[in-house]
């Protein structure tokens, strides 16, 4: 056994048993090794089988689910162990930190005494050696004022803070093993970084073993030691990080990497089709169905693990594919359109967004009593025809309530003209054709699209509104811009996937024949190469069309990739704003600086 | 789905109706359990309305010489105190009791949606008006109010649907309200507006849809509470007026006579209550159930 690992899978399988005596396949064959003081990254779209791993590890997977191979935790088989004393080893030897931090906190306990909770549970202390372990744990995580701050409800602390009161529970009896499923994906680039500083910085200090299960391979490159992906269940690429970010060998691998978006790189590598189906597994490779090297060979059987490269895969054509291309580098700067040409179709004017507290009733209301926050302030901002303009900035940095202000949805002073004329002077009934030519494209497909509709009427919809009868032929060609099929027609929302949705979304906008989409965060809740296809989609429709974009988001990277102009906002005031390429090489502001510093943290 | 977080199906009123109906619906299923409070529907319904066909005796005729019989080949369910067929009675008084409780439940329905989504959708000064108007109504119980309206002169069956309908709408209307202002910041509705969609459409084509789930199972569960305030106020004599029968007026004539024990007056109409709410109380419990599932 290799006495370097603190936790080893070997040949982990997870079936999922359904009704008449059906057996899902999930996990197929996991090798998998967490050295001491190591961070290993587990990487994978959603679906590919991350955190049934963990939860396989905790055991804590569903009661039909059948698990077999050999977890090693040190020298303990867990799978053997009767779950009396998992329930020990959980906690004391292995902490776990999940995605979302409010979840997994109980809002009616002080955050204190969960800390001490974890604590006392394993050691058995006093109570007054578990103050004494949480104010310390606190100090490390890095939160300030710690005596204070233990007293505080969940709901006190802010999304960063509350992921690391998460970490300090996990730390609290030394773990061999911490398992962090996704701590990072719902914070911004910023926060993210702090947090894997932190991980790094206390995995060296307790020695213990990382793994660190996400979908962001830009965190993966600077933060693991080694790499895993899997795919559809299966292992397919294994390694060092080094070694994987310098020449990855599986197909699915380069693809992945081909998605991320850099800044000034013409055109993501998106992978067509999707994730097999579990119950309907391919019999040869998995991911022969997508993959761009695909031979007649792959179909027959499942590869052979390749040991000999510089990492482990599972790929026949391994071989082949190194000395292929390598993913584009930087490109040259003149990729970048110059943004003086073209009309001025939006402008903004000492824009500014007032919160007020619906607090007081009735009276205060009548009295001009009510308190006020400003959330944003003095916005100049310009948008000419077929620009793409991105909005960068922190979460709670009022980029959002910009885009709802531009879209009229929101209150705002100040003005915003469209082609020439403040919607503010416009009289009724042309603000109303006016902001139709502003469409939306929301973060979250599920919310946008109404469940209880058709596909079909969904995207007719603004057609509809705007007395169009027989619309059934328009709608079918919006479909097919977007890629999709008219079978889709008749669906109702549940029946589509988070990517299709947000086509859907794009069409109905489409639809209103816009000359400008607001996309607020477009694509934060899918995965990479669902990302990579719809950006492509977005750029592709932008040419078509002379479409221009505002793209709010806080992913420097997919804004960088979109964006000709960028503007940078930090609570509720611009910081800078300029051509892309020119802030990227030479950053203004401190605090741009520092935001691109967090963000780019791959670069090949 | 997971992404929800409290149960959009919220059904009005009793703890204890739900911790019954819902034990049901742990037996039975939820497949089952709307399948029974439809057979108990269909069966209470085809008791009032087809029940003239086979029982031809008149509710009204006096058998003079036959009064106060307890069940026989000839009377069915025995005769009342002077002599009338309780049978047929029971069958008319079901009558009268659906046709005076659905149409009110029906008119609670109406006003409860329109006074819920002007209270969502409306300007905010609306809002608060009606809110205002809504905690006066609900301030007051029901029962009370319909007591005080009913004893200041004796209604008629068209004055009881107002009267009833009028009385049980606060809850639902608030229901409404507190629903529709959940959807309508949804960004669904953000993206209709977006296209010019006005108020009156975005209720109609949007959040009522999407509410439904909600407006079925509380409609279903509004007539059982009518049949049940129906037969309450007939009990006490100011509901459906004498000659007229109903299943609550009925009630009353046989408990007055407890001294004699006339369980054929009794035991029937106490039953067709029971049975006609339960019917009601399972549909609304099943749908419930099912969709609490797909939402």
């Amino acid at each position: 056994m290799n006495d370097g690992s603190v936790l080893r899978l070997d040949n982990v399988s997870v079936a999922l048993r359904r009704g008449r005596g059906q057996v899902v396949p999930l996990l197929d064959q996991i090798c998998l090794a967490v050295n001491r003081g190591e961070m290993t990254a587990l990487v994978g779209e959603s679906g590919s089988g991350k955190t049934l791993t963990s939860l396989a590890v905790i055991r804590l997977l569903p009661r039909n689910a059948r698990l077999s191979g050999q977890i090693w935790l040190g020298n303990i088989d867990l799978l053997r162990l009767p779950q009396r004393d998992m329930r020990k080893i959980r906690g004391r030897d292995i902490g776990m930190v999940f995605q979302n931090p409010l979840a997994s906190l109980n809002p009616s306990v002080r955050v204190g005494a969960q800390i001490r909770e974890a604590y006392r549970l394993h050691t058995g202390e006093s109570d007054h050696a578990a103050c004494a372990r949480a104010r310390e744990l606190f100090g490390e995580v890095g939160i300030a004022n710690a005596k204070e701050r233990l007293g505080d409800y969940p709901h006190q602390f802010s999304g960063g803070m509350r992921q690391r009161a998460m970490i300090a529970m996990a730390l609290a009896c030394s773990p061999k093993l911490l398992i962090a499923d996704e701590p990072t994906s719902g914070l911004d680039a910023i926060l993210t970084r702090q947090i894997l500083s932190l991980l790094t910085r206390l995995r060296r200090e307790y020695r213990m073993g990382v793994l660190f299960i996400t979908h962001d391979l830009s965190v993966v490159q600077k933060y693991a030691d080694q790499v895993h992906v899997l795919y559809a269940g299966r292992s397919v690429e294994w390694g060092s990080s080094d070694a994987f970010f310098n020449a990855p060998r599986h197909p699915y691998s380069r693809a992945l990497l081909g998605a991320v978006p850099r800044p000034g790189q013409i055109r993501l590598t998106a992978i067509s089709g999707v994730l097999p189906d579990p119950e309907a597994m391919p019999i040869g490779c998995r991911f022969s169905p997508r993959c761009a090297y695909h031979q007649a060979e792959c179909d027959c059987r499942y590869p052979k693990i390749d040991h000999k490269g510089t990492t482990s895969v599972a790929c026949c054509r391994a071989a082949d594919i190194v000395s292929a291309h390598r993913p584009a580098g930087m490109p040259s700067p003149q990729y970048f359109r110059s943004t003086n040409d073209g009309a001025v179709l939006l402008k903004i004017d000492r824009l500014g967004v007032d919160y007020r507290h619906p607090a007081g009733g009735v009276l205060a209301a009548l009295a001009g009593r009510s308190k006020s926050l400003r959330i944003l302030d003095g916005i100049d901002l310009t948008l000419r025809h077929g620009e793409c303009l991105g909005i960068v900035g922190e979460s709670g940095s009022g980029k959002s309530t910009l885009g709802r202000a531009i879209l009229q949805m929101v209150p705002y002073h100040g003005s915003v003209a469209f082609e020439g004329m403040a919607f503010d002077r416009m009289t009724r009934s042309r603000r109303k054709m006016m902001r139709r030519r502003i469409q939306v494209v929301f973060q979250d497909p599920r919310e946008s699209l109404n469940p209880r509709m058709r596909i079909g009427d969904i995207v007719a919809e603004p057609l509809a509104l705007a007395g169009e009868r027989e619309c059934r032929e328009q709608v079918r060609r919006l479909l097919d811009r977007v890629g999709l099929h008219a079978r889709m027609l008749d669906e109702f929302p549940h029946a589509i996937s988070g990517g299709q949705a947000q086509r859907i979304a794009i069409a109905r906008a489409l639809a209103a024949k816009p000359a400008v989409i607001v996309l607020d965060e477009p694509t934060s809740s899918l995965d990479v190469s669902t990302q990579a296809a719809l950006l492509n989609l977005l750029k592709d429709l932008a040419q078509q069309d002379g479409l221009s974009y505002i793209l709010i988001s806080h992913d420097v990277a997919a804004i960088s990739y979109m964006a000709d102009t960028i503007a940078v906002l930090r609570s509720g005031r611009l910081i800078e704003v300029g051509a892309t390429a020119g802030l990227l090489a030479a950053p203004g502001a401190e605090y741009t600086r520092h935001l691109l510093a967090a963000s780019f943290l791959y670069e090949i | 789905m997971s992404g929800m977080t409290t149960h959009p199906l919220r059904p009005l009123g009793g703890r204890l109706r739900r911790a019954i109906f819902s034990g049901v619906t742990e037996y039975l299923g939820e497949r089952g359990t709307l399948m029974a409070g439809a057979a108990l529907a269909v069966l209470v319904a085809s008791f009032c309305l087809l029940g003239p066909i086979f029982c031809r005796a008149s509710p009204y005729t006096i058998h003079v010489g036959d009064a106060f019989y307890p069940p026989s080949p000839q009377f069915l369910l025995g005769t009342d105190q002077i002599g009338r067929d309780e049978l047929a009675r029971l069958i008319a008084g079901g009558y009268t009791t659906l046709a005076v409780s659905i149409p009110a439940a029906i008119l609670a329905f109406i006003v409860g949606i329109v006074f819920g989504f002007s209270g969502a959708l409306g300007p905010i000064w609306l809002d608060k008006v009606l809110m205002r108007v809504l905690d006066a109504v609900l301030a007051l119980p029901a029962l009370i109010l319909l007591i005080f309206f009913a004893s200041l002169f004796a209604p008629s069956n068209s004055q009881l649907i107002l009267l009833l309908g009028l009385t049980s709408w606060p809850g639902l209307a608030r229901l409404v309200r507190n629903e529709a202002i959940a959807q309508r910041g949804r960004d669904f509705v953000h993206a209709s507006r977006q296209c010019g969609a006005g108020t009156f459409y975005i209720a109609w084509r949007h959040l009522l849809p999407v509410i439904a789930p909600v407006l079925v199972v509380n409609g279903t569960f509004l007539v059982g509470d009518q049949i049940l305030a129906l037969s309450a106020l007939s009990f006490l004599g100011l509901g459906i007026q004498p000659p007229d029968p109903s299943w609550g007026g009925l009630l009353q004539s046989g408990l007055n006579l407890v001294v004699v024990d006339p369980w054929w007056m009794i035991v029937p109409s106490g039953a067709m209550i029971f049975l006609s709410i339960a019917a009601t109380n399972l549909i609304g419990q099943g749908i419930l159930a099912r969709m609490g599932e797909t939402c």
